[in-house]
């Protein structure tokens, strides 16, 4: 990788990627408790899982419990392999400036 | 776009600290249901035990084994846990700790009831707080306030009082403890 992956060099989304890495795949995060991981606004995060879910790295379930709607996010193969490829990418840096 | 060290130095570190917390949060929500299940058995244990002490033994064997049972469905709830890997291993910490306790008794022998009482409540508590060291404050938090009110509810009561105190005070601490780490 010649540059940082424009769509995950963005601090929130950074943030964001980051934060649903931990998680396993079949138990994504619920929107409420992803904004409070991140510490962003609800507009503020919905427009940036918006940009990651069109890059196809994360994936975004709708649906209803007990009759409120539920939104949760989890970070796709694709999103999985991008980001950890854009952690490489960071630490390749690091490394050649250290020697 | 190309980085400078300091700024790829700075992106890792916001990833690894958001990553950090995420993770943590997560182990958090896992073990919140089993110490809300084991908090209100501690309720019913410990109250039942005040109510008819006679009967304790029975008691707490019946809770024990609904505990391991419930601790294993309890685990299965998450989608993660499908394949039952978590769940097995936290009914395995169950009984393993259920039979410390009881091989503890039967080494040291008790002599009076109190200790019965407070000594697996103390050991919940060094298990929690010794696993925090390893995953995150809340569960050091939890073992000291739990080892702390169960030390002074031991020192400070009298006859069965204690059962009481370690119902209300001990079970819903845990309760409570269940709760916090369900949040964010």
């Amino acid at each position: 990788m010649e540059q940082p992956d424009a769509i995950i060099h963005q601090p929130v989304r950074l943030k964001i990627m980051a934060a649903l890495k931990p998680l396993p795949t079949n138990d994504p995060v619920e929107f409420v408790r992803l904004k409070a991981l991140v510490n962003a606004t609800e507009g503020n995060l919905g427009a940036h899982i918006t940009t990651l879910e069109e890059a196809g790295y994360v994936s975004v379930d709708k649906d209803f419990v007990a009759k409120r709607p539920r939104t949760r996010i989890g970070l796709t193969k694709q999103g999985r392999r991008a980001f950890q490829d854009y952690l490489d990418y960071l630490r390749g840096i690091i490394e050649t400036a250290a020697g | 776009m190309s980085l400078t060290s300091k700024e790829a130095a700075e992106s890792l570190a916001q990833a690894e600290q958001a990553h950090r917390r995420s993770a943590e949060l997560y182990h958090y929500s896992r073990a919140a249901p089993h110490l809300i299940m084991w908090g209100a058995i501690w309720v019913a244990g410990y109250g039942g035990t005040y109510l008819v002490p006679n009967y304790w033994q029975w008691l707490w064997g019946a809770l024990i084994v609904c505990g391991c049972i419930g601790g294993y469905f309890v685990g299965q709830v998450r989608p993660d846990c499908k394949n039952g890997a978590w769940a097995w291993r936290m009914t395995g910490v169950m009984a393993v700790a259920v039979a410390f306790v009881a091989c503890t008794y039967a080494i040291m022998w008790p002599v009076h009831g109190a200790q019965y009482a407070a000594y697996p409540a103390l050991l919940t508590g060094a298990i929690y707080a010794a696993v925090g060291l390893w995953v995150g404050l809340r569960y050091l938090v939890t073992g000291a306030l739990v080892m702390a009110l169960t030390l002074a509810g031991f020192f400070t009561l009298h006859d069965n009082t204690i059962l009481l105190w370690m119902a209300f005070v001990g079970g819903g601490s845990m309760i409570l403890a269940g709760v916090w780490f369900r949040t964010v």
